[in-house]
C-alpha cells in the first residue's frame, strides 16, 4: 500500500516548490519514475567519470588515470590526468556552443526565409531593432524594405559561421578593454563553425596535448556561442517576433488549465513555438477546441521555449526543466511540443501513463513513440494548426478521474530585455552606474541555469537569489533559474521588501523586481551586451565592473559555455555542481585561481547558496575597491 | 590466510569490480558473449553509496566459522580447505535462503547460474574466484580495482600496512613533520564538495 505521507516527505527533500511537491506526490500514487527516481537507481556514479579521468575516445580505450596517486598516471596513448580532464571538458563545452549556436542559426535562417518571403506567417516585427543590428553590419538601411534590410543581414550572419572572414562582427560589442584581453591571449573567436570543429580535431589523439592550450581554445570556442551564435539567436528572435518589454504573467505547474485544451511548448526555439502562439489564436481552432467541450486552448511554456514565450507574449509558464515529466502527471496536457535541448527522452514513458501525446517536430530532435511533425518555417503555420488541432482531438481522451492541478498560479513581471532595462533607466546606465558607484547597488549577478537532482530543484537558485538581493546586489536570470525564482515570487516589483535598503529604494523607484528575467539561456548573451554598454559608458573593461554569475544548479554542457564566455568575457561565476574536472589538480587549480591573472576572473565552486553568495559578495567587493568606489 | 581487503577510503564507485566479477562467472569469459548469455551473470560484489556519496565494495568475507554454512539445512555450503574459500554446491541449494538471513553482511543473492541446467535461483554468491586463485591467478574484483580499494593478500599484511597508514597519520596530524600516504588536495576538495551536496540534500 502506497504511503502518501511518505511520499509527501521524499517531495519535499527533493522539490522547494510547493505545487511542484504536489504534483510530485501525485506522481508517485500514479507510479511514475522520474529524473529524481533514475539519478537514486544510477548511484553510485563511477568515479573516475566524475572526476573526467576517463578517455573513451579512442579504440585503443576506454582508459583512466588513477586519482590517488597509483598507476595508471596515463592512458594507452601517454594521456595523463591533466589532458584527459582538459580534452574531456572541451568536449563536453563545445557540445553546449555547438547547441546553443546551431539554434542560433535556424533562428537566422527563418530570418532569411521571411525576408525572401518563403515563410509562412512570419513577419519582421521588430524593424528599429533589425537596422540597430545592420547598421553594425554596415549594412544600408535608409530608404530601403524590411525584408531587403532583413535578407543582407541574415547572409551576412550566416557568413559567421563560416570561415573566410575570420572574426565575428558581434564580438565588437565587447568594449575595447576586453577585447584587447582575448586579442592578446589569442582566443578572439574567429567564427561560430571554425571553433567548434576546431575543437573536435584538437580532442582527436595526437592533436592537442597541452591541456593550457586546450582550454584556450575552450574560452575562445565559448566566446564564439556566447558573442557568436547565441547572441544570434536572441537578435535575430527579436527581429522576428518582437524584443521584449515588462509585462506582468502567470507561473507555476497551477498555469495548466482544467477546462481548456493544454498544450505544454518545451525546448528552446522559439521559430515553432511563436507560430503556435499565433495559430493557438486562429477563430477556427478555438471553435473546434469548444465544440470538442473545451472552453479554450492554453498554452502552457517549459523550459526556455517557455522563456522565449514568457518574455515576448506573457504566455503562462509552467516550469522548468524538472517540471517536464511533473506537468504530465497533472494528467490534463493533450500535447507536449518539443524541439529540442533538455528533453528528457523519458517524456515518452511518462506521457503514456496518461493521454498525453509527445509532438516532435526537428529532424535533429526525434523521439521512438513520438508524433513526428516536421516544422519547417516554409509551412509554419500549417504545421502549427495541425498540432494544435492533434491536442484538441485529445481533449476527449482526458480522464478527469487523473487529474490534479494545484491551485494557485503566482504572479511574476517578465520581458527585460537589455533594451528595456536601458529604457527603464531613461535611455542610458548613468542611473544604474549612480546607484553602484553611490553603493545604493553593489554590483550584479547573473544567475543562470538548469536543474540537478543532486541539489533539491530551486534551492540553490532562490536561495542565493534572495542572499545577493538582501545584500543590495542586483540579480539578473535567464533560463530554468529564472524560471526557479518566478515560482518563489521574486520576479515581481513587490519582492523589493526581501532586498536590502538600497536595492529595494531603486527598485521601488524604477517600479521593477529586485531579480530581473532576462529571458533563455541563449538570452545570456543579453547580460554581455548589458554589461558591456556599461562598461563603455565607463571606459572600463567587463572585468573591471562588480559583477558575478552563478549556475547553482546546472547540469548541461550549454552551461559549461555559458560559465566559460562569463570567466573569458571577465565576470567570476560560481558553479553549484562540481564540473568533471577534479581528476586534474593542474587543470582545477588553473580554473579555479589562475585564470584570475589572465582575464581577471575565475571559476569556483560552491554548492551552499550561502556560502556562494559570500564568495559572490568578496568578489563583488574586490571589484569595487579597484575601481575606487 | 589470503583475502581481498578492502580500503574504503579508495572506493570511488566506479563498479569495475562488478563487470569483472559478472565476466569471471559467466559460461563465456569475455564481455561480448557475457552479455548475450541466456543465465546471465551478475555481480557478487556490490559497490553500494553511503553516506556523502562515498562507495563502499562489499562481498563475501568467506568467514570462519561462517554464519551461512552454520545455518544451512542442506549442507550446499562447505569450505575449500586450500584457500579457505565458502564454496556453494549449486546442485544441494535448495533456495530457502536462511543462509542470506544469518550473513552478516548481506551479500548473499539468488540467482540462475550457467552450472545447473534448470532455472532454479541458488545462493550465487562470492566464490573468491576460486578457479582463478587455483591458477595462481588473484580475485577478478581485486584484479580490476585500479585504485587499490580492492586488493589480494595475506590478511595479517594488509591490515599491518593499514595500520601503518593509521599510525602514520596519527603522528603526522601530531606535527611531528612525517611524511603520510595522504589523500590528494584535489580529491579532498571534490569528496568535500560532493558532502556538501548531499548534506544540502538532507542525506546525513
Amino acid at each position: 500500500m502506497y504511503d502518501s505521507s511518505a511520499g509527501k516527505k521524499i517531495a519535499e527533500t527533493r522539490a522547494l516548490d510547493k505545487n511542484d511537491q504536489e504534483i510530485m506526490v501525485k506522481s508517485m500514487e500514479d507510479g511514475i519514475e522520474t529524473v529524481w527516481d533514475r539519478f537514486a537507481c544510477q548511484q553510485p556514479q563511477c568515479g573516475f567519470g566524475q572526476l573526467g579521468i576517463c578517455c573513451n575516445r579512442c579504440a585503443m580505450g576506454p582508459c583512466r588515470t588513477e586519482p590517488f596517486g597509483k598507476k595508471p598516471t596515463r592512458g594507452t596513448c601517454g594521456a595523463d590526468a591533466d589532458l584527459i580532464v582538459a580534452r574531456n571538458l572541451l568536449d563536453d563545452l563545445t557540445t553546449g556552443a555547438a547547441a546553443h549556436s546551431d539554434h542560433g542559426r535556424e533562428v537566422v535562417e527563418a530570418m532569411l526565409a521571411t525576408a525572401e518571403g518563403r515563410a509562412q506567417g512570419y513577419q519582421i516585427l521588430d524593424e528599429g531593432k533589425l537596422k540597430v543590428v545592420a547598421t553594425e553590419y554596415g549594412i544600408k538601411t535608409t530608404g530601403r524594405k524590411k525584408e531587403e534590410i532583413a535578407g543582407e543581414l541574415a547572409r551576412a550572419l550566416l557568413e559567421e559561421f563560416g570561415t573566410l572572414k575570420n572574426r565575428i562582427q558581434l564580438t565588437e560589442r565587447a568594449p575595447q578593454k576586453t577585447k584587447d584581453a582575448w586579442k592578446k591571449l589569442g582566443i578572439m573567436p574567429r567564427s561560430v563553425d571554425r571553433e567548434v570543429v576546431e575543437a573536435m580535431h584538437r580532442i582527436q589523439m595526437g592533436v592537442d596535448s597541452d591541456y593550457t592550450n586546450i582550454l584556450l581554445h575552450a574560452m575562445r570556442t565559448a566566446l564564439s556561442d556566447g558573442w557568436g551564435g547565441s547572441m544570434m539567436g536572441t537578435d535575430c528572435s527579436d527581429i522576428l517576433f518582437g524584443t521584449p518589454t515588462p509585462l506582468k504573467a502567470w507561473i507555476n505547474l497551477a498555469t495548466i488549465s482544467r477546462d481548456k485544451v493544454n498544450i505544454v511548448l518545451h525546448g528552446h526555439n522559439p521559430v515553432l513555438s511563436d507560430m503556435i502562439v499565433k495559430a493557438s489564436e486562429d477563430p477556427g481552432l478555438v471553435k473546434r477546441a469548444k465544440d470538442a467541450g473545451a472552453k479554450g486552448i492554453n498554452l502552457a511554456g517549459m523550459c526556455c521555449t517557455g522563456n522565449e514565450l514568457l518574455m515576448r507574449h506573457g504566455i503562462p509558464l509552467a516550469g522548468s526543466f524538472f517540471d517536464q515529466e511533473l506537468v504530465i502527471a497533472t494528467g490534463a496536457v493533450e500535447a507536449m511540443v518539443i524541439d529540442y535541448q533538455c528533453i528528457f527522452p523519458a517524456v515518452i514513458q511518462t506521457a503514456g501513463c496518461y493521454h498525453t501525446k509527445v509532438v516532435t517536430t526537428s529532424r535533429k530532435a526525434k523521439i521512438p513513440g513520438s508524433i513526428f511533425k516536421e516544422f519547417r518555417p516554409e509551412t509554419g503555420l500549417d504545421t502549427a494548426k495541425e498540432i494544435i488541432g492533434l491536442a484538441i482531438d485529445n481533449f476527449a481522451n482526458r480522464n478527469p478521474g487523473r487529474v490534479r492541478i494545484p491551485d494557485k498560479p503566482m504572479q511574476l513581471m517578465s520581458g527585460f530585455s537589455e533594451e528595456a532595462i536601458r529604457k527603464a533607466l531613461g535611455g542610458t546606465y548613468k542611473p544604474l552606474i549612480d546607484a553602484i558607484v553611490a553603493g545604493k547597488i553593489k554590483g550584479a549577478v547573473g544567475i543562470v541555469g538548469c536543474n540537478n537532482p543532486k541539489i533539491k530543484q530551486d534551492y540553490g537558485h532562490v536561495t542565493l537569489a534572495k542572499e545577493l538581493i538582501r545584500r543590495d546586489i542586483l540579480v539578473v536570470e535567464t533560463g530554468c533559474a529564472a524560471i526557479a525564482c518566478g515560482k518563489a515570487g521574486l520576479l515581481v516589483p513587490e519582492a523589493a521588501d526581501m532586498a536590502g535598503p538600497g536595492l529595494k529604494s531603486v527598485c521601488n523607484a524604477l517600479g521593477i523586481p529586485p531579480v530581473l528575467h532576462m529571458g533563455s539561456c541563449v538570452d545570456c548573451s543579453r547580460i554581455l551586451v548589458l554589461a558591456a554598454n556599461i562598461a563603455k559608458e565607463l571606459n572600463v573593461g567587463i572585468s573591471d565592473l562588480p559583477l558575478g554569475g552563478a549556475a547553482p544548479e546546472w547540469y548541461s554542457q550549454k552551461a559549461i559555455s555559458i560559465g566559460t564566455y562569463f570567466v573569458a568575457s571577465g565576470v567570476y561565476t560560481v558553479l553549484g555542481i562540481p564540473p568533471k574536472i577534479f581528476g586534474s589538480a593542474n587543470v582545477t587549480n588553473l580554473l579555479a585561481a589562475q585564470l584570475t591573472g589572465i582575464v581577471n576572473a575565475s571559476f569556483a565552486v560552491e554548492p551552499d547558496p550561502v556560502k556562494a553568495a559570500d564568495l559572490l559578495e568578496a568578489e563583488i567587493n574586490r571589484k569595487r575597491k579597484a575601481l575606487g568606489i | 590466510m589470503k583475502t581481498v581487503f578492502v580500503q574504503p577510503e579508495l572506493c570511488i564507485g566506479c563498479r569495475h569490480c562488478e563487470v569483472a566479477c559478472a565476466i569471471e562467472h559467466a559460461e563465456n569469459k569475455n564481455i561480448f558473449a557475457a552479455v548475450s548469455e541466456e543465465k546471465r551473470s551478475q555481480p557478487r560484489i556490490y559497490v553500494e553509496t553511503g553516506i556523502h556519496y562515498l562507495t563502499f565494495p562489499n562481498r563475501c568475507r568467506h568467514c570462519d566459522p561462517a554464519p551461512c554454512m552454520q545455518v544451512c539445512p542442506t549442507e550446499a555450503l562447505a569450505r575449500d580447505a586450500g584457500t579457505g574459500s565458502v564454496l556453494v554446491h549449486y546442485n544441494r541449494c535448495i533456495g530457502c535462503a536462511v543462509c542470506a538471513m544469518a550473513c552478516p553482511f548481506g551479500i548473499i543473492q539468488f540467482n540462475c547460474v550457467h552450472q545447473l541446467d534448470t532455472d532454479r535461483e541458488v545462493n550465487a554468491k562470492c566464490d573468491n574466484c576460486i578457479g582463478r586463485q587455483n591458477a595462481g591467478m588473484i580475485p577478478a574484483c581485486a584484479e580490476a580495482c585500479k585504485t587499490g580499494a580492492l586488493v589480494f593478500g595475506d590478511a595479517d599484511d594488509l591490515i599491518r600496512s593499514s595500520r601503518k597508514d593509521f599510525t602514520l597519520r596519527l603522528i603526522t596530524t601530531a606535527e611531528t613533520g612525517v611524511e603520510a600516504q595522504k589523500m590528494p588536495a584535489n580529491i579532498r576538495a571534490y569528496r568535500a564538495i560532493m558532502a556538501e551536496l548531499a548534506e544540502l540534500q538532507g542525506e546525513t
